[in-house]
């Protein structure tokens, strides 16, 4: 009904515009026909979903829920069904709204600003801190103590990757490991056999040999993700926004190996790493060896599925562990991303059942089939390992079975002026890449960011 | 003497068409890769010509996202291209005939305001936009693409159509303004019609900008039904999982054709060129 | 109306026509744009993150931008390259095709399609793709060369050399919009002024610098302008194609300023970058248009 008021108010306002337009009398004319059609068509495909409730009012959209998600088609697709069948089941429509990644952050952002953010929003590791500084999510914590949102499934220790200072703001929609992706058909021509658990050193050995034997080289030290392995292993992780390091010389090694690794030459340079997209990637895309990796840190277990679907036929793609000094300590579990509640929602209740419903839900699942990584209730990921697709159950084979057994707790979500600071090593390891920065410089540049950013 | 001339022709036809196909060549590639099976896209970049043509591409790329189709994105887009355009032209026929052919006071420092508010990036106003448009009510609509074009805030079509009117010999006005003719009559009668050129001229670049916009529709559009193509293109890309390349390059190719049609249709207008007849002034 | 009637005296003067005429802009002006350039101005002297109120700071974030702001200055620089490379390039080469374009024959209806088509994949994905592609180690630039005997590997965008150009190529490639200006403004052109010249004797070249070229001097300074803005302010090339790299050199204001504004937080900062991009863009105008009484030919 509100809906309808709306619509009739903006109708009013056009009018008035169009009135203004002097001599525009003919676009005018369209302009508010066009646009009364419109609105109409819309509202009639929609009005039986409005009976109950109305909370869409938050975000201006027509269902009595509104989630938002980036992805690709097949998760849109996926998601929306599993809405639609929650509709089916309890009467409550949710609209979907869907992005490309980096519009989506746009979007969360404005509306954030403008306090009309979605109900039901997928979150990022890397952006839930600034999320929750700001209050702009709901503290679900009250929820999983009054039962509405049934948590009995979950570990512990994946209940606390949602855990921002004495809140909990997000449910690991999936959860998935860090991992090393690797061409198993390079691999076993060469009869070498990747262990999981391998260790730094040993990985070096196998590297040399297969750049020196098929001219593959690898991708671990570029685009900055090796640094938060290393830095867990070597017990210097970045946790609060302060660095945990009393001078440059303690990054040195870091970006020693780096500079070495280049030198040595089993290290794809920069020139050659397009990774904004899964099918550029080095590891799956290249027209001969020398522009190639055969292995690479860029992703999560849960892409599993995708390196493999994007790698040339005749191509297996396997993961193990990223190998370190001390892997037990580097390795962790991580949330492939979060369902959170916006704090702008204004039925809390029905945001909450929503979210039970996708994470505990049988029906839902079957539909959303672990798309977005293993999901956080064993029982649920139990279910469903039966009905994914053969690869998928790798990746699922993956966090339960090697990360789970061997791994040490996720570091807190990034601090605020994290990613500045992210884009400034990628910079810094690219300097090294072609060659233009030593280490010593490097590890100087980084800190000294870090200093700017948070102080000493 | 004839010979000479002929070969002239023919050097001019296989140079300017030579050149257009290179001209061509990345948007053919593009046409081409989207009758390639979306994996081999990559693989394949440099060779033109599929192994297989296959047009699966476009059936998938039109089923389109959750359940909504191209169609909805393709009706949305045409909707808000073609009112935004019309308002855009008439508000800035009206207003460059001000500037160019009126003198009045604060018109310097009104100018000055049109160029300067080109001059700021857009993707700052992003928010402070979002922020007014939410007072107004207006975030969920198609309102924020269409009406604020009514207006002329495009400062590029002013200017645009002002530097067209400059060249119209003001001759024809005072012999106009002799026979009694007001402002507004001159306007309709003599600048409106001549100046036709230019008014499609920014007709089709307004259309298009229109037509590629999707910033405005990713901040102020909520509801997926009404996303136009341009947002919609987006969704086949992600950078986290598998993409669908080849949906989207049918589709891409597909959303170039009103764009095309638009030009090929309005273009002959300028062969034709009103504006060379009936100018002795 | 009568005539005579106050009401069409008063809405006859030259002045209240003039402002009735503008009335659009000024209301949009006022009603779309003043509002929210002026919340952005406010910004800038803020500490603001979009997603907390701003706190107002005076001028650090302008000082922070001069003295302690390495990327700032290569952004600024590669934009600087980038525009004044591109800009008078693409003019150069719409106002050519133009030019050979206007003379109307049996295909010149095909050959502004060709000529123009190119920009209207603007900023598009499938854009940005294919750009990659075409200068990936194994793609057609690369193939191209090892047909003329040439036979290389090379990154064409992993290098701080050429990645800028690779930018460059596609503004110029996409001269369409500019062409299709001159193109209505060579039509604009009256014949009785050739036929005048044909009677003095004049030839092609003395027709072309003493009628054509004189005429559209209003219309190159207005390509010019309206390119010079638009070169500065690029964004969505960069944004989408090398994410600034390698090594910043690549880097457009435009997408340093949006960074800063969704990414790092920083939306006040990113607020005082855009007023002194318009500072900037505002007196590079200022000073094309005194020069403009110099070479541009008055109609007036």
């Amino acid at each position: 009904m509100e809906n309808f008021e709306k619509d009739k108010e903006e109708e009013k306002l056009k009018s008035r515009k169009v009135k203004r337009m002097l001599a525009l009398a003919v676009t005018g004319a369209v302009c508010v026909s066009a646009l009364g059609a419109c609105g109409s068509s819309s509202d009639s495909g929609k009005s039986e979903s409005t009976e109950s409730s109305d909370s869409g009012e938050s975000s201006g959209g027509y269902g009595d829920l509104v989630m938002a998600w980036w992805g690709n088609q097949v998760r849109n697709e996926k998601t929306q069904e599993a809405l639609d069948k929650y509709k089916e089941l309890n009467g409550v429509s949710v609209e979907g709204q869907f992005y490309q990644w980096n519009d989506y952050w746009s979007k969360m952002a404005t509306a954030a600003a403008g306090n009309s953010m979605p109900d039901l929003i997928q979150m990022d590791y890397s952006y839930i801190e600034q999320y929750v500084d700001n209050g702009q999510l709901l503290d679900l914590t009250p929820y999983m103590e009054s039962g509405a949102l049934d948590v009995s499934n979950i570990p512990e220790n994946v209940l606390a990757m949602g855990e921002v200072g004495d809140g909990n703001y997000g449910i690991a929609a999936g959860v998935s490991g860090n991992c090393l992706f690797y061409n198993k058909t390079v691999t076993d021509e060469l009869g070498i056999t990747m262990t999981d658990n391998m260790s730094f050193d040993e990985f070096v050995e196998i590297a040399k040999q297969i750049t020196e034997e098929t001219g593959y080289r690898a991708n671990v030290l570029s685009q900055n993700n090796y640094f938060t392995e290393w830095s867990r292993a070597e017990g210097i992780p970045i946790v609060e926004a302060k660095l945990p390091v009393a001078s440059a010389d303690e990054y040195t090694p870091f970006y020693q190996i780096m500079e070495d690794s280049i030198k040595d030459g089993w290290q794809l340079t920069p020139d050659y790493i397009d990774t904004t997209a899964v099918e550029t990637d080095p590891l799956v895309y290249g027209s001969s060896p020398e522009t190639m990796a055969w292995c690479t840190i860029n992703g999560t277990s849960n892409q599993l599925t995708a390196f493999q679907s994007a790698a040339p036929e005749g191509t297996e793609i396997a993961v193990t562990t990223i190998p370190t000094t001390d892997t037990i300590t580097s390795n962790y579990l991580k949330p492939a991303l979060y369902f959170s509640i916006s704090a702008d929602t204004e039925d809390p209740d029905a945001a909450v059942a929503l979210l039970d419903y996708l994470i505990n839900s049988e029906d839902a699942n079957g539909i959303l089939l672990g798309e977005r990584g293993v999901p956080a209730s064993t029982s649920i990921a139990d279910y469903i390992y039966d009905l994914v697709s053969e690869t998928e159950q790798k990746s699922f084979a993956y966090v339960t079975d090697v990360i789970t057994p061997n791994c040490s707790p996720i570091n807190p979500p990034d601090p605020t002026g994290m990613s500045e600071l992210t884009d400034t090593m990628k910079k810094v390891a690219e300097k090294i890449g072609y060659g233009e920065a030593t280490a010593a410089e490097a590890a100087q540049e980084v800190y000294d960011k870090g200093i700017e950013l948070w102080g000493e | 003497m004839k010979g000479k001339k002929r070969i002239t022709t023919v050097l001019y036809h296989v140079l300017v068409f030579g050149f257009g196909l290179l001209m061509l060549y990345p948007l053919f590639w593009m046409f081409m890769s989207s009758f390639k099976e979306s994996g081999t896209i990559f693989t394949t970049a440099s060779q033109i010509i599929p192994d297989k043509f296959i047009i699966t591409n476009y059936f998938n790329g039109w089923k389109g996202f959750a359940g909504i189709s191209f169609s909805t994105f393709f009706k949305n887009s045409l909707f808000i291209s073609i009112v935004a355009t019309a308002g855009t032209l008439a508000s800035s026929a009206l207003v460059a005939y001000g500037f160019s052919r009126c003198q009045f006071r604060g018109k310097k420092i009104l100018f000055a305001a049109m160029l300067a508010s080109m001059m700021l990036p857009g993707q700052i106003l992003m928010v402070p936009q979002y922020l007014w448009y939410q007072k107004l009510g207006w975030v969920g609509g198609f309102l924020p693409l269409i009406v604020p074009y009514c207006f002329a805030i495009q400062g590029f079509f002013v200017y645009l159509m002002m530097n067209f009117i400059n060249g119209i010999p003001r001759d024809l006005d005072e012999a106009a303004k002799i026979d009694g003719c007001s402002y507004y009559g001159i306007f309709a009668r003599i600048i409106l019609p001549l100046m036709s050129p230019a008014i499609i001229t920014g007709g089709i670049f307004s259309f298009m900008w229109r037509w590629d916009d999707f910033m405005s529709a990713l901040l102020y559009i909520n509801d997926a039904e009404k996303y136009p193509v341009s947002l919609a293109l987006k969704l086949f890309a992600d950078p986290g999982s598998s993409s669908d390349y080849g949906a989207m390059f049918a589709m891409a190719t597909l959303s170039l054709v009103p764009i095309v049609i638009i030009f090929f249709v309005f273009q002959r207008y300028l062969v034709d060129g009103i504006a060379t007849s009936g100018l002795k002034g | 109306m009568r005539s005579d009637s106050k009401l069409y005296k008063f809405l006859n003067k030259e002045k209240s026509a003039g402002v009735i005429f503008c009335l659009p802009f000024i209301i949009g002006f006022i009603a779309f744009l003043i509002v929210p350039m002026g919340i952005s101005l406010y910004y800038s002297f803020c500490d603001y993150d979009i997603l907390s109120p701003p706190e107002f700071i005076g001028l650090d974030n302008y000082i922070k931008m001069f003295t302690g702001d390495e990327v700032f200055w290569r952004s600024f620089k590669a934009t600087l390259y980038f525009a004044l490379v591109s800009v008078p390039l693409r003019l150069v080469f719409a106002l050519i095709v133009a030019m050979i374009l206007v003379k109307p024959t049996k295909l010149t209806g095909f050959y502004r399609a060709a000529y123009y088509l190119p920009s209207i994949i603007g900023g598009s994905v499938a854009v940005a793709v294919l750009w990659k592609r075409m200068f990936a180690p194994d793609g057609v630039v690369n193939a191209l060369l090892g047909v003329i005997g040439i036979d290389t590997k090379f990154a064409w965008l992993g290098s701080t050399k050429t990645a800028i150009w690779t930018l460059i190529i596609l503004a110029v490639w996409q001269f369409g919009s500019s062409m299709l200006i001159f193109l209505s403004a060579l039509k604009q052109i009256p014949k009785d002024l050739y036929e005048a010249a044909e009677v003095d004797g004049a030839g092609k070249v003395t027709k072309f610098f003493r009628v054509t070229l004189p005429l559209l001097t209003p219309t190159i300074f207005f390509n010019l302008v309206m390119q010079m803005i638009n070169g500065f302010l690029a964004f969505t090339q960069s944004l989408i194609i090398t994410q600034g790299k390698p090594m910043d050199s690549t880097l457009f204001y435009a997408v340093y300023m949006y960074q800063q504004s969704f990414n790092y937080n920083s939306a006040g900062y990113a607020s005082a970058m855009a007023w002194t991009m318009l500072l900037f863009i505002g007196l590079l105008t200022l000073i094309l248009f005194k020069t403009k009484r110099f070479w541009v030919y008055d109609q007036e």
